[in-house]
């Protein structure tokens, strides 16, 4: 692909997330909403559209609906109600859908993400509740349908056309994830497709106020895809209007339905908006409109748990950690849990952060692993900065800790430092003195700028100690010599 | 035997003056003796109910304590699901297909003990108004076989009026218990919308479709009501309100009522048909109530809301007959395109065909405001006018049809066959209870039906008044000829 600068265009994005809830039944029947089973063993009369079956609406798909509703600060509708949208196709048990085509549950909402060092809120237009289709198997000779996920609860979130860039766009789509998340209102795998991802896209000179004509991804389930494909289509779009930079932009672009090829890293045409289906949108007789009580709907908001950006301003204001930080942090639930496991035991926020954050995440990378599944416990994460900070072992000492921590994970790094000698510290001050004597005799300009009142030459000659040592020497006793022998 | 109304034969079955057994096989030997008359069985359950009626007889020994519907005979429509047995609803799509679970009213009636003898015949997916519209075989009707039975519970209301069975159930979404019931001459009610669960009766039109009772008297409707009037969790439409005591309420007199009949609306009713009505009018006032004229002119408009909404939902619900999961798949189909095309070629008959496509175009975009949603605002005025005239009135009657049953073969035009649920409709685009209740016979002796309706919620109120008058007239417990030998009766 051409490499075309496109500093003078803006790109509008827009997205539709579609997010698996984590009821235990699916939406209209009491089937179980398990994945991974075998093909066809979580299935009903309900969500293989046998004769005579009917729908009804599980009361925790509701909840869940609500919940998020509440902390995007949207308006819950007191009144909504649910259609049937047709098409045909093998993976759908009834061939229609049923969703909510005009009167969704939750209206309106925004939320907040740090893009880069700013500050963004994103608006949401609206979310519904609609049932998930089954899954196609295609075989050698044959294709099979697996209705296990037939009928499992979905929320779809529909932003506003409001991101400009890739970075944006995923920026609120983890932002979407982490609350979810933090709800317990879904898994968000995205591996499982619990959470899956369309972009409306479209390009314009920027200053130009018309929308111009946008193009559908359709079925993103992995951020970093998102952002390339979007990267991509942008390219695309803006290559295009390039090209033709005379013609009228509605003729350059039809809108149509794209997907992502990952390996040539460009979108390719699915199909032509012009083709598209007449869904035939009518409401769903089987099924009464949701009325929610203004009761209701404040006790779900009075029972909300923290949420991801209620996290980020107590970690940022009272634990003072980084910005960047705290956002990797409290966009993976889990993690920043596991974080607040591991101060349990350390009271030094920052540095426990640093740990999680780069060390050990650093150590799993590319490996396929993470910190969360590779069995470390937060509390010896705790226990090893812990010992840091009494200055039982120095940094490098403890860098080594932890890689042993990662090639066993499960074992204390007390014990791990315990059984290897090389990472007891010396606390022998006979030891320690001779090398610091050495030091201070290599060193004489340093020795002057302390004197002098260069605070920094202190440090460089603590380092030079440890250096000697091999980072062994107790950095506390290390520190107590100098400052005596430099007064 | 068959003389014998439900409640009448529960009596004697749990006086231990006549088993189960012998219940079950008289019933099933009349059926096999005469049914091929008239057709009203699609599947007999021979064995199923005979190991039921052993298993009656036991626990009857054992001293148990016996169901409201101990020992009576009841035949099921074929869209209602009996859990292993087949539910054809009439089409050569589902010919194989065996239900998978029993509906909530099947659930209902065996656990009081009723005896499931069979699935009657139908209009193809309970589209039509004769039962001519079965894939597999005509019925006829019982006071005159050339003639139709009505439709689409066409099978049932035979079956009843043969005396097969005391009650049969049947479902109505636009006519198809009360027009039946009338041109068999037997009881037909349609409860409220949301009285009876429709869990497990095979959709056409979801906000028009009701499970509703044939019977010889209100006794026996009322005893069934009883059973089945009661919220289903597996319907989301089921009317969440305590169960009517029908029994009790059937009893109460109706001196000082008040009755509204829509004059203007039946004007063109034929002579023969205006004269019985104005006499059914006339025995009402002779047990007390008062007649008022009332305004239903919008009724008029039933017949085109009707196919509209009927069939924008059953395009929708019969949209799962695709050849995929169950029921017919064609031969000749080799890809996807081809299973969904000819399954429902050779699948479905012409009448179901017609209706699938108009409820696709009337759903279409670009004609949605003009048939659909119209079509619901005309329904919501029609409620409307229903609710002004029960401002005047306890209870509306009419006839329940423009005419008597018809030769078979006789209504080509599906126009004039649709004009046959003209006085029907309102009740079910209303949500309304009714009920066609036999009020007399024609010169050339078929029966006529008289129609009663009420506010929604007051089922038994329509029970109520329909009972009044048969007892008054004692139309019900007339007997087509043809069907009132005795030699095979125990």
């Amino acid at each position: 692909m051409s490499d075309i600068a496109y500093e003078n265009w803006e790109a509008v994005i827009g997205l539709e997330i579609h997010v698996q809830l984590n009821t235990k039944s699916k939406i209209f029947s009491s089937a179980p909403n398990r994945f991974g089973d075998e093909p066809n063993t979580n299935i009903g009369v309900v969500d293989t559209g046998q004769p005579g079956s009917l729908p009804v609406l599980n009361k925790e798909a509701v909840r869940k609906a609500v919940q998020f509703g509440c902390a995007v600060k949207a308006h819950i509708a007191p009144f909504s109600k649910f259609d049937r949208k047709s098409y045909f196709y093998p993976d759908s048990p009834r061939n229609f859908q049923i969703t909510q085509f005009d009167q969704p549950i939750i209206i309106g909402g925004h939320v907040i993400a740090e893009v880069g060092d700013q500050t963004k809120h994103f608006a949401i237009h609206h979310a519904h509740l609609e049932d998930d289709a089954g899954m196609l198997k295609h075989f050698s000779t044959f294709a099979g349908v697996d209705y296990n996920r037939a009928g499992v609860a979905l929320i779809e979130i529909v932003s506003e056309p409001c991101m400009h860039s890739p970075k944006e766009a995923s920026a609120y789509a983890m932002a979407i994830k982490a609350i979810m998340e933090y709800l317990d209102a879904s898994d968000c795998n995205m591996e499982e497709g619990s959470l899956r991802m369309d972009v409306n896209i479209s390009v314009r000179p920027k200053g130009e106020t018309k929308l111009r004509t946008k193009i559908e991804i359709k079925n993103l389930n992995s951020f970093n895809y998102m952002e390339m494909a979007i990267e991509a289509e942008i390219r695309r779009q803006v290559r295009l209007y390039s090209e033709k930079p005379h013609e009228d932009p509605a003729n350059v672009l039809s809108s149509g339905t794209y997907r992502f090829d990952v390996e040539k890293k460009e979108t390719i045409l699915m199909r032509q908006k012009e083709e598209a289906d007449d869904y035939r949108y009518f409401p769903e007789p089987d099924l009464p409109p949701l009325v929610l009580t203004e009761e209701y709907i404040e006790s779900v908001r009075a029972s909300l748990p923290e949420l991801p950006q209620q996290r980020f301003k107590r970690y940022v204001s009272e634990l003072l950690i980084p910005m960047g930080s705290a956002t990797i942090l409290i966009n993976e639930k889990k993690l920043a849990d596991y974080f607040e496991e591991a101060l349990s035991v350390c009271d030094h926020p920052k540095n426990v952060c640093n740990w999680i954050v780069s060390e050990f995440t650093g150590r799993f990378k590319d490996t396929g692993k993470t910190l969360l599944g590779s069995g470390i416990l937060p509390a010896h994460v705790g226990k090893l900065v812990e010992m840091v900070e009494k200055g039982t072992i120095t940094g490098k000492i403890a860098k080594s800790v932890a890689d042993d921590m990662v090639a066993n994970p499960g074992k204390d790094p007390e014990k791990i430092v315990k059984e290897n000698p090389d990472y007891q510290p010396i606390q022998d001050t006979s030891t320690i003195e001779p090398l610091v004597d050495q030091v201070l005799v290599a060193n004489p300009q340093s020795v002057a700028d302390f004197k002098a009142g260069k605070e920094r030459a202190f440090d460089y000659l603590i380092g030079q100690v440890m250096k000697l040592c091999k980072g062994k020497a107790s950095p506390s006793i290390v520190n107590e010599l100098l400052t005596k022998k430099l007064q | 035997m068959y003389r014998f109304s439900a409640h009448a034969l529960r009596d004697l079955f749990c006086k231990e003056e006549v088993s189960a057994e012998t219940i079950a096989q008289s019933t099933l030997k009349r059926i096999a003796h005469y049914d091929h008359q008239i057709g009203s069985f699609l599947s007999v359950l021979s064995e199923r109910v005979m190991e039921k009626a052993s298993r009656l007889d036991q626990k009857r020994k054992e001293g148990k304590p016996l169901g409201r519907l101990a020992g009576v005979p009841i035949a099921i429509k074929d869209n209602i699901n009996i859990d292993g047995q087949l539910t054809t609803c009439a089409s050569k799509f589902l010919q194989n297909y065996r239900a998978v679970f029993d509906a909530t009213v099947i659930k209902l009636l065996e656990e009081e003990d009723a005896l499931l003898i069979g699935k009657t015949n139908l209009d193809e997916f309970a589209m039509g108004s004769s039962t001519e519209n079965s894939a597999y075989h005509l019925t006829k009707n019982p006071w005159n076989v050339k003639c139709s039975p009505g439709g689409s519970s066409g099978g049932s209301a035979a079956a009843v009026a043969a005396r097969f069975c005391p009650i049969a159930l049947g479902s109505d979404t636009g006519g198809s218990i009360r027009q039946p019931a009338a041109f068999c001459g037997v009881n037909g009610f349609k409860p409220t919308y949301g009285r009876v669960s429709r869990y497990g009766l095979v959709a056409f039109a979801s906000s028009l479709d009701q499970i509703g009772p044939f019977t010889t008297n209100m006794t026996d409707a009322a005893m069934v009501m009883e059973v089945l009037g009661r919220h289903c969790s597996h319907d989301s439409t089921s009317l969440a309100v305590k169960p009517e005591e029908y029994l009790k309420k059937i009893e109460e007199d109706i001196r000082g009522s008040v009755i509204g009949v829509p004059w203007s609306f039946l004007d063109q009713l034929q002579d023969g048909a205006k004269e019985n009505f104005h006499q059914a009018i006339e025995a009402y006032k002779t047990l007390g109530a008062t007649i008022v004229d009332i305004d239903l002119s919008l009724l008029k408009h039933s017949i085109a809301v009707y196919y509209i909404l009927s069939t924008a939902e059953a395009s929708t619900n019969l949209a799962r007959f695709d050849g995929v999961r169950y029921g017919k798949r064609s031969q000749r189909a080799a890809t996807l395109e081809e299973v969904y095309d000819f399954s429902k070629q050779e699948g479905f008959g012409p009448e179901v065909k017609k209706r699938i496509l108009l409820g696709t175009y009337v759903l279409s975009s670009g004609y949605q405001d003009a048939f659909y949603r119209k079509a619901q605002k005309v329904r919501t005025l029609m409620i409307q006018q229903f609710k002004a005239a029960f401002e005047k009135c306890q209870i509306i009657a009419m006839p329940t049809s423009p005419m008597t049953s018809f030769p078979v073969g006789a209504i080509q035009d599906p126009l004039q066959m649709y004009l046959q649920d003209i006085f029907t409709i309102a009740a079910n685009l209303a949500g309304l209870p009714a009920i066609s209740t036999p009020c007399g016979f024609s010169s050339d002796g078929l029966p006529f039906g008289l129609q009663l309706l009420a506010p929604i919620m007051h089922d038994a109120k329509v029970m109520q008044f329909a009972h009044a008058f048969e007892k008054a007239t004692g139309y019900s417990h007339k007997i087509p000829p043809l069907f009132d030998k005795m030699e095979h009766s125990s």
